[in-house]
């Protein structure tokens, strides 16, 4: 009978209110118990029920939609506490997607009775109001009331299961699971990537429902993965931020589902900014397959910065010390050690202070290159490793640059501050080698960015997405790495000793060393093309100008005995002439030709493997046919994914492996930079290329991440798992 | 995909610019008024532009326009030379859709003051700029960068006087106007879905 008058008071309010009536929702409010005691907390539940199809909003109502809100008007004595939203559902349009309930929901609230009430009838009043939806949506607005009799003992009301009901649908705290979450991609990206990893796992999908907040919103897309080595479900959301910092704590309810029952776990989680750095190593090199299972990176615990810096700092020095090995180095490898044999018989501080100098070279250059990133970063944009090479205007400085050294080691023309090299030759040659081992240092820097080696990319993936200091420290361990030997080398003469007396041998010895780098000025030469097309030719021209305004500087300049202010104007002439003609007006130096149709289909050799372009769509339709999936992320530039497709990918072993276990294969092309690549890249920690995914037939298997350096061996061992 | 070198030190590296960005270029489009006419972003160049997602029958959207603050925002910002589209991208199937005379009626019973209503009932440009509601709000300066996106004031309600709240479109307008910076660039715009197509 209450009820039914409560009914007739929601009506009348609700038409007398300002608003539309809303037709769809009836609002009532019940409590869990009719007479209670002073001192008390009693349940009261604002019940909501939806005609068929509408639906009303929770806490966070999502991309659209408004929370229902209760206001209550209370007596003295009576206060109300926070609502207990019994869990929602998540509710469709996947591009508008909302949480709300459908049918019915009961919104429940505690109410603590002061210990000092009177006994007697209490009457409880609420204004409620919500927007409903449908197809349409409608604001509702209703005030409930009804009565509570205060006396000397508890009686609960009829009403008081269908509480009950609804607050086993309240989620609860997390007590029996582990939760952690971190961030996945760096801070460039917005929306940005973050990961979840919930232990023990759960069968079955996992979401997480997030709270409201203005600065940003956890998006409601979600997908979850068991993880095998970590042993737990990592749910991946994403949060698109409009205002501030990125959040460093975020709250919301983690959703289980077991057969038709959902549950939720409300939890509240610190956001650590990055894994607990040495996961990635240790998941790359202990396996035995070599192969590093990407979200086993998510650590057990969030990792302090301080301790991961220290681990990849050490990273960075190895990497840098491995990149002295790797291929892009190693025609400086030649100048380096014809300095060594030209100086090693000098007296020793001359020979420390020249390893001094040019380990100074290589952090100067690095600290350059740490600048550049930071200035990059600044600006908003997206930085990479070796990404100075997806610039025509620096290949052209480079090419030009490394020409003129293979010209200066076959002895055209020597490098010295002045030109009266054979007077005052000692004190001259000193100068030399000091600007030399410097200048060694610069070009050791330059020619290293395309590569990247075991330890430096996880090293840079960590870096790139650090703050300005730690960009700078990790930059100048890696130049630390790629110095030392040298450094190391000139401290102590003694290892020198092997090293033949120099004598007329080391000048046949310097024009040997310079064809590889002979060989390097073609291989950029051969960048420069994608980046000029045909133009190129007047590149070459504009090298045969340099390399003959060289010789003449060398040998009439240099070596000459008259007319060398002639000889300068030849020079000079040859040089801008050579620069405004075949640079400016021929090759069109600063603009080159537009990047090529990045959408059309690829060419591929008949015979070798069936590459298709890379996108994330792509990934997707293949894995939802059930292909597992190989993507090779690649670069003309870079030497060692160049490598890495010669030794182990277009190799008959793998090429028939692909066909027997019906794989599509996708090649991400990174030497211009798209940003598509660049953000999958950063996904998974890496600053560069090469970058070689395998993604498994089970869609709901984690994707295998494979190391840099490739072996066969890796490649079939990772497809063999991907086909399972 | 835009390319942009930037010479640092000696040094070049290449970035590139995304779609839909604060602070990036507006992504441009070409779509139909309710007059039939064609009307395409990047001829505003030059001009402020204000894109304003738009159902009447959702009442955030109809909030603004009932109490006439949405009217004096775009009569005021009109008064300063700013574009106006109002962009409808309701599916034809939904009882919301206006066909173009409904639509014509609609503008004149509310004395909408827009540059033009662009009868995006395919969802084009609203897929374009990702508008998830009803009102959800864009604009843009007059060399054609997106400075601002999302809610159209800070009461994310049906029932609030917009009067009384803080509009984040016309602050926006006034600071570029002002030349100053874009106090509030993102907020999470609020209302009713828009109604695409399924």
């Amino acid at each position: 009978m209450r009820a039914f008058s409560n009914l007739l008071i929601v009506i009348f309010l609700g038409l007398a209110g300002n608003f539309a009536h809303a037709a769809h929702t009836q609002a009532q409010l019940i409590l869990s118990a009719d007479i209670a005691r002073p001192g008390d907390t009693i349940w009261a539940g604002v019940d909501l029920k939806m005609e068929s199809g509408w639906h009303t909003y929770w806490k966070n109502p999502g991309a659209a939609g408004m929370a229902t809100k209760i206001q209550w008007q209370l007596p003295p004595g009576v206060t109300a506490g926070e609502i207990q939203w019994p869990l929602p559902e998540k509710l469709p349009p996947a591009e508008v997607t909302t949480y709300g309930y459908n049918d019915e929901v009961v919104l429940l609230v505690p109410l603590r009775l002061a210990n000092d009430l009177k006994p007697g009838p209490l009457d409880l009043k609420a204004d409620v109001s919500w927007l409903e939806c449908k197809k349409a949506c409608i604001p509702g607005k209703a005030t409930v009331e009804t009565t509570l009799n205060i006396g000397d003992q508890t009686k609960a009301s009829a009403d008081a299961a269908t509480i009950e009901f609804w607050q086993n649908k309240v989620p609860k705290s997390a007590t029996n699971l582990t939760v952690y979450a971190r961030w996945y991609d760096s801070t460039n990206a917005n929306p940005r990537s973050l990961l979840i990893q919930i232990k023990p796992p759960k069968s079955g999908a996992v979401d997480f429902f997030p709270d409201a907040s203005d600065d940003f919103e956890i998006q409601p897309k979600t997908k979850s993965t068991f993880d095998e080595y970590s042993n737990s479900t990592i749910v991946n959301k994403f949060v698109k931020k409009f205002s501030g910092d990125w959040p460093g704590e975020i709250s919301g309810v983690i959703v289980t589902e077991t057969g038709n029952l959902r549950t939720g776990f409300e939890v509240k989680l610190l956001v650590s900014e990055r894994p607990p750095a040495g996961e990635t190593i240790s998941s790359q090199t202990s396996r035995e397959s070599g192969t590093g299972i990407l979200p086993a990176r998510a650590g057990e615990t969030p990792a302090l910065l301080s301790q991961s810096l220290w681990r990849m700092l050490l990273y960075a020095f190895i990497g840098g010390l491995i990149l002295n090995i790797m291929p892009c180095v190693l025609p400086v490898i030649a100048l380096k050690i014809l300095g060594f044999v030209g100086e090693a018989r000098s007296e020793p501080r001359r020979v420390r202070k020249l390893g001094l100098v040019y380990a100074l070279g290589v952090l100067v250059s690095f600290l350059a290159l740490a600048a550049i990133v930071i200035g990059i970063k600044a600006a908003g944009h997206k930085a990479g490793w070796g990404m100075q090479f997806g610039s025509p205007v620096f290949v052209v400085c480079l090419t030009t640059l490394v020409t003129l050294v293979a010209l200066n080691l076959f002895g055209v023309f020597e490098v010295s501050l002045g030109g009266r090299a054979l007077n005052a030759a000692g004190e001259l040659a000193s100068k030399h080698g000091v600007a030399g081992a410097f200048f060694n240092g610069v070009l050791a820097t330059a020619l290293a960015t395309p590569c990247t080696a075991p330890f430096l990319s996880v090293a840079l993936g960590f870096a790139f997405a650090q703050s300005a200091p730690v960009i700078v420290l990790m930059f100048l361990a890696v130049g630390t790495g790629l110095a030392t030997p040298y450094v190391l080398l000139s401290w102590n003469p003694a290892w020198l000793k092997f090293l033949p007396k120099p004598g007329a041998w080391m000048e046949k010895f310097k024009i040997v060393m310079g064809f590889p780098m002979l060989a390097t000025a073609v291989w950029l030469f051969n960048l420069a093309y994608g980046d000029y097309g045909k133009r190129v030719l007047w590149l070459g021209v504009f090298l045969v100008l340099v390399a003959l305004a060289a010789w003449i500087f060398g040998e009439f300049v240099q070596r000459g005995r008259v007319r060398r202010g002639l000889a300068s104007v030849i020079v000079l002439i040859l040089l801008i002439g050579g620069y405004v003609y075949a640079l400016e007006s021929r090759l069109d130096w600063r603009a080159p030709i537009a990047v090529e149709d990045t959408t059309g289909p690829l060419i591929n050799s008949p015979d070798g493997i069936d590459w298709q372009r890379w996108s994330p769509e792509a990934v997707a339709k293949a894995r939802s046919e059930g292909h597992p999936v190989l993507v090779d992320f690649t670069a003309d530039w870079c030497l060692t994914c160049q490598v890495n497709k010669k030794t182990s990918i277009e190799i008959s072993p793998v090429r028939s492996k692909l066909k027997e276990i019906n794989a599509i294969t996708l090649l991400g092309d990174y030497t211009h930079f798209p940003d598509a690549i660049t953000a999958e890249l950063n996904r998974y920690d890496r600053a560069g290329v090469p970058l070689v995914l395998v993604y498994p037939k089970n869609a709901d298997a984690p994707t295998i991440v494979l190391p840099e350096i490739l072996t066969p061996g890796i490649v079939l061992n990772a497809l063999d798992r991907a086909a399972r | 995909m835009k390319k942009l070198f930037v010479l640092l030190t000696g040094m070049a590296l290449a970035v590139s610019a995304m779609a839909l960005d604060i602070g990036k270029p507006a992504p441009d489009f070409t779509a139909t008024d309710i007059n039939g006419k064609t009307v395409k972003l990047i001829d505003y160049k030059g001009k402020i532009v204000v894109l304003e997602s738009y159902n009447s029958d959702c009442p955030f959207c109809n909030n603004q326009y009932r109490t006439g603050a949405m009217q004096a925002l775009q009569s005021d910002l009109a008064a300063k030379g700013v574009v106006w589209l109002i962009v409808n991208s309701v599916n034809p199937k939904h009882p919301s859709y206006r066909t173009p005379e409904q639509a014509k009626k609609e503008w004149a019973d509310k004395k909408i003051i827009a540059t033009a209503w662009l009868d995006d009932n395919s969802g084009a440009v609203g897929h374009l700029y990702g508008m998830k509601t009803t009102p959800d709000m864009f604009v843009i300066d007059k060399n054609g960068i997106l400075v601002y996106a999302g809610a159209i004031d800070n009461k994310p309600d049906p029932i609030h006087d917009p009067k009384t709240a803080r509009n984040y479109v016309r602050e926006a307008v006034d600071d570029l106007l002002a030349g100053k910076p874009i106090e509030v660039s993102q907020t999470k715009p609020y209302g009713c879905s828009v109604k695409y197509a399924d």
